[in-house]
């Protein structure tokens, strides 16, 4: 296992620094285009949760990313501070849309499921104020017919 | 993979007010497309149309915008269509499930 470490300050507008790099490793290990984008998208949720939710608004919040890479999968560490995300819930809580009226529709809570949707493995960790999104997607053999 | 910096065009039609949404749709932008959706949302006399063409990611945050938008504009009984969406988008709208309530609508409607 190899780890690619990546720290940025915990606010919207540095998000897309963790796709990018997202994107550079999981080219190198030729994932998918698909599986690219599904990672993009999960990361990107886990980020969201954490500027969300975590941090004390004191302004000096950082968000950890670490690549951990295998032969057959990569692992994506997000690990932020804050105690405003209670993440055990929401993950029995997440669901897609599913109501009969538009007004019943709800406007939040749907980056858990996605998360879960995407990736091929999601363990979340909270230790005090630490919360930290342990997320895996394996390479898909390629199959050599055709 | 180059970052494409989120842009909203707006196009107005005969019957339709038209947002041309283009670039990646996250957090980041979120002020910024609720301003511009402001200046339309509350408008009957037209339909509001979000063309997402040119968007090449989105997030549960700009789902979360449109389901939004969706509610606003279905208390006010005014049409509002979603169209020309890429393919890696659609998918994510079929994950989450919006897209059961989302209309492309017609060219007389819109």
């Amino acid at each position: 296992m190899k780890a690619i470490r990546l720290q940025i300050p915990a606010h919207a507008d540095f998000i897309d620094m963790v796709r990018i790099c997202l994107y550079g490793i999981a080219s190198k290990m030729k994932f998918s285009y698909e599986d690219i984008e599904d990672m993009k998208v999960a990361v990107s949720e886990a980020c969201n949760n954490a500027v969300l939710h975590g941090g004390l608004d004191t302004g000096d919040e950082v968000i950890d990313v670490c690549y951990e890479t295998d032969d057959d999968s990569l692992k994506i560490r997000i690990k932020n501070n804050g105690s405003g995300f209670v993440y055990p819930n929401a993950l029995d809580m997440s669901a897609p849309l599913a109501v009969e009226q538009v007004s019943d529709l709800r406007v939040g809570g749907l980056g858990i499921y996605l998360i879960q949707a995407l990736m091929d493995e999601v363990a979340i960790y909270t230790t005090g104020n630490v919360t930290e999104v342990v997320m895996t997607k394996y390479l898909t053999a390629v199959t050599e017919e055709g | 993979m180059k970052s494409d910096p989120f842009q909203v065009m707006q196009e107005d039609s005969p019957n339709a007010y038209i947002l041309h949404l283009s670039g990646e749709l996250d957090l980041s932008i979120v002020p910024q497309l609720r301003s511009a959706l402001e200046q339309v949302m509350n408008r009957s006399d037209k339909a509001l149309v979000l063309n997402l063409r040119g968007l090449t990611y989105i997030d549960s945050t700009g789902i979360g915008i449109i389901v939004s938008v969706l509610k606003y504009r279905d208390e006010m009984k005014a049409p509002f269509f979603v169209r020309e969406i890429p393919p890696a988008i659609q998918r994510l709208f079929d994950l989450t499930g919006i897209s059961r309530y989302l209309k492309e609508g017609i060219e007389d409607e819109a």
